[in-house]
């Protein structure tokens, strides 16, 4: 497969110089050998970036058809090749700062108290920005992050919703607006058919029959009423795994819910036929068990998590009621995703995932990512979850170009996960844009759902006349390497790599790739 | 005197061995680098992996990568952090400074306020002043720091400020300048910091107002203050020249100490108020899983605490001369 990208002939960097092919090449040398690179998924099925009839022509060539193509040269990993020393190991650039930018604002300053963006007036795109400066700052928490839009300290922030935010933010000068965010939470079950019972793990799930049952035993509309709905009313159940509806054709809704919306898994007489099909039976204690036997199943969560601890309080004594022998095993947030998560020390899980706008998931549930001796345990599918047919239909759309026979493939590996009972999605978190009306204006809440986040700040206009626009970031990036593992985080790429490294495809609020400005027109792709 | 310092001070080098050591272990069995680089790399592969371990000294067995890692650390090649591949140094070093700049002036101003409402609650014991003090220093001490911190956040941000119908924050909420400030400040650096400053030093004037009343009250009515005034000695020389310092010989011990242990930082105020010290560093490397950062701090921690005993020490012989340290 061959991409061709046309670099504007007017894209520049903030120095004027142009943008070219040795940018793209530079950018995949840095992904694919720095040290700490944070990502090469993608990147390591290119043969080679060279350049076309011009410097503003990049030729890339993959080693087979790879459809997420479209996820690559972009997402604030785009550098500059001048600015570095060498573009083979970057680890030790951008210290304090990212001294170039192709985008309508560029780094003034950056620390750990603030990020200052200035006007980039060598930015060659239509939409340049309004606003003389952006400044970003860290705010610990939503209580102080609200606190500081209400005394005007801040113009707008984005926290995540939790019970009670819209009182917190009742003022008449400030508005607000849920953006449905890349973060979902789920119940993902353990069922790793090399597992071996011990203090953390009965291996119960290894059980098809009873994982499915038990799956089918958890009521979500109870989840639901009880957990989210305080956090933000009215939000809806979230009905496929591992992909969410406001990104791209990718979520079918019908996989674990019914039209209007409803959870469609949870069935407890067809649970109870299921175990009793399988010979399980209910012991005296009203436990269902095998060979009388009764497996303890430990859910895990991360102890602290007030809304995961919750769950637990309410779902344990409905599972046990409907014959399920279950308890709550928790550790740290450490022990818990650093050690038992990654070795399949549980039974069953909660925790929250990030659905990017690439559907694949090959990285986090294909066979080969089951943590195994065959790549050093270091398997990144913690459900331990194989399902031949399923992992092949992965890779078949790793390399599927067509969208709708894309999305077609995703929504049979969605079935499968429904059908095997791998994860049960619960809730897609919002996240909420609120601003002060009389200090910032323009489009503030359009790109309040866009995975890029508040992508479209060169829009807006500076209301109170300071200036500056503010913006309180509830997490602030340690550092600003986009290669490295400093790009792992949403914060840092909305307030900072965004900003200022530009992209080949933006995605908008609906969840779609567009060509940016920084190519002539959609890139053209050749199979063969 | 000098002896029993230089004694204590080649003692360090043993104790700082060997909590390096336990810490080392502990860290590596609490939080496993390897993971650690995966969560922050989630698509790492096998021979970055290996890449990482071999940078970061990770391959042979625990003694073996604790002995590296204390070759490289005496050398001042301190390594960079699993996040960012940041030099260590720099950060802790800003770190250090916002810690001693914010728990110094805490400590401060919530000692001299403690040791004085401490000092007048005991020359009128049970009266008003007393009564109202003992009060207020009991919710002082009963409050959390979140819950001033917000409570304070509140009132002088929001409410004092619709109050006074000003157009800005009496005092910020958070941050040690205004947004888009550039350069030093001095008042603005003060504006920012009387907040965090009052929220630490709450518990600080609470737990020392304690502490001197019930040590000058022990004074106060000691025999040989009574033999004083039997002298004819003045009341006031008597307070100032005898029981003062008799009174302040067990809170300099302690003030010492809590000064050393602020090297540790101040974990809920740096973090609700953006002011980032040893505390917030630390919980930012443990999250992380970021050993690299994690070790040079508990260092900086030990050799703190440990010269702050040595001060103790030190002091409690300077002020009471019957104690010879040799």
């Amino acid at each position: 497969m061959t991409l061709t990208i046309n670099i504007n002939p007017k894209a520049v960097w903030d120095d004027g110089s142009p943008i070219t092919e040795a940018d793209y090449k530079c950018s995949f040398d840095a992904i694919m050998n720095t040290p700490g690179s944070n990502s090469t998924a993608g990147y390591d099925k290119i043969a080679s970036v060279d350049k076309g009839s011009s410097a503003q022509q990049v030729v890339v060539k993959f080693k087979e058809v790879y459809a997420p193509y479209k996820d690559l040269f972009g997402e604030g990993r785009l550098i500059k090749a001048a600015a570095v020393k060498d573009c083979k190991d970057v680890s030790k650039d951008f210290q304090d700062n990212i001294p170039f930018s192709a985008m309508p604002y560029k780094i003034q300053s950056w620390s750990k108290d603030q990020l200052v963006l200035v006007k980039n007036d060598k930015y060659y795109g239509n939409d340049p920005g309004k606003v003389a400066q952006i400044v970003m700052v860290p705010k610990a928490d939503s209580d102080t992050e609200i606190a500081s839009l209400v005394s005007g300290e801040t113009d707008f922030i984005f926290p995540q919703a939790y019970a009670g935010i819209k009182e917190a933010l009742a003022d008449p000068n400030i508005k607000s607006t849920p953006g449905y965010g890349t973060n979902y939470e789920g119940l993902y079950f353990q069922e790793d058919k090399n597992c071996t019972p011990d203090a953390t793990r009965s291996c119960a799930f290894k059980d098809d029959a009873f994982r499915k049952a038990f799956a089918k035993s958890i009521d979500r509309n109870l989840i639901l009423s009880n957990i989210y709905d305080p956090i933000f009313p009215g939000g809806p159940l979230l009905n496929c795994g591992l992909w969410v509806p406001t990104i791209g054709p990718w979520c079918d809704n019908t996989i674990f819910g019914k039209a209007d919306g409803t959870d469609g898994y949870y069935d407890q007489a067809a649970a109870d036929k299921i175990l009793t099909d399988a010979g399980w039976a209910k012991g005296s204690d009203g436990m269902w068990a095998k060979g009388g036997t009764s497996p303890q199943i430990h859910w895990i969560i991360n102890s602290g998590n007030t809304r995961r601890e919750s769950t637990q309080a309410l779902m344990i004594p409905e599972l046990k009621k409907a014959g399920f022998n279950i308890m709550a095993d928790n550790c740290d947030a450490a022990c818990y995703f650093q050690q038992r998560l990654p070795a399949l020390k549980y039974d069953m899980a909660m925790y929250i995932n990030t659905a990017a706008p690439d559907p694949s998931v090959t990285s986090i549930m294909s066979c080969t990512q089951v943590p195994a001796p065959a790549n050093n345990n270091q398997g990144q599918n913690s459900a331990g979850w194989c399902d031949q047919a399923a992992s092949d239909n992965m890779a078949k759309s790793d390399a599927t170009i067509d969208e709708k026979a894309r999305a077609d493939l995703i929504h049979k590996i969605g079935k499968a996960l429904a059908t095997d009972a791998v994860m049960l999605p619960l809730y897609q978190f919002p996240n909420v844009a609120a601003w002060r009306t009389d200090q910032v204006g323009g489009p503030v809440d359009m790109d309040a759902a866009n995975f890029m986040g508040f992508q479209n700040i060169n829009q807006w206009v500076d209301t109170n006349g300071d200036g500056k626009i503010v913006i309180g970031a509830e997490q602030w990036p340690d550092c600003l390497n986009p290669i490295t593992g400093c790009a792992n985080s949403s914060w840092y790429v909305w307030t900072t790599a965004f900003k200022v490294l530009p992209s080949t495809w933006n995605t908008t609020a609906k969840g779609t790739y567009e060509p940016s400005q920084l190519v002539t027109g959609e890139p053209t792709v050749a199979l063969g | 005197m000098l002896r029993f310092v230089a004694r204590r001070l080649l003692w360090i080098i043993p104790t700082v061995f060997l909590i390096t050591f336990l810490v080392f272990v502990a860290i590596r069995i609490g939080t496993n680098p390897i993971q650690a680089y995966l969560k922050l790399n989630p698509r790492a592969s096998i021979e970055k992996v290996q890449q990482f371990k071999q940078v970061n000294g990770l391959n042979g067995n625990i003694v073996s990568q604790y002995f590296r890692w204390l070759g490289h650390f005496v050398r001042f090649d301190w390594g960079r952090s699993i996040k960012g591949s940041r030099p260590v140094w720099p950060s802790l070093k800003a770190a250090m400074a916002n810690t001693i700049v914010l728990g110094g002036l805490a400590s401060f101003v919530g000692i001299v306020i403690g040791l004085g409402i401490g000092i007048l609650s005991a020359l009128r014991p049970r009266s008003l002043f007393d009564q109202t003090s003992t009060t207020g220093a009991f919710v002082g001490i009963s409050v959390p720091p979140y819950v001033s911190a917000v409570l304070l956040q509140l009132f002088f941000a929001i409410t004092l400020t619709r109050w006074l119908g000003l157009s800005h924050p009496l005092l910020p909420t958070s941050g040690v300048y205004p947004a888009g400030h550039k350069g030093f400040d001095l008042m603005l650096r003060l504006k920012h910091l009387t907040l965090p400053i009052v929220v630490v030093a709450i518990q600080i004037i609470a737990v020392y107002s304690r502490y001197m009343r019930a040590s000058l009250l022990e004074v106060v009515n000691s025999d040989y203050l009574r033999t004083a005034r039997a002298k004819g000695i003045s009341e006031r020389r008597i307070l100032v020249r005898h029981a003062l310092r008799n009174a302040l010989i067990p809170i300099v011990t302690v003030a010492a100490i809590d000064i050393g242990g602020i090297i540790g930082g101040l974990i809920i105020t740096e973090r609700i108020f953006e002011n980032r010290g040893m505390g917030d560093f630390f919980l930012t490397a443990y999250e992380n899983g970021d050993f690299p950062q994690l070790m040079p701090w508990m260092v900086f921690v030990v050799i703190g605490v440990i010269l702050a005993n040595l001060l103790a020490d030190v002091l409690y012989a300077t002020l009471d001369p019957r104690i010879r340290l040799d």
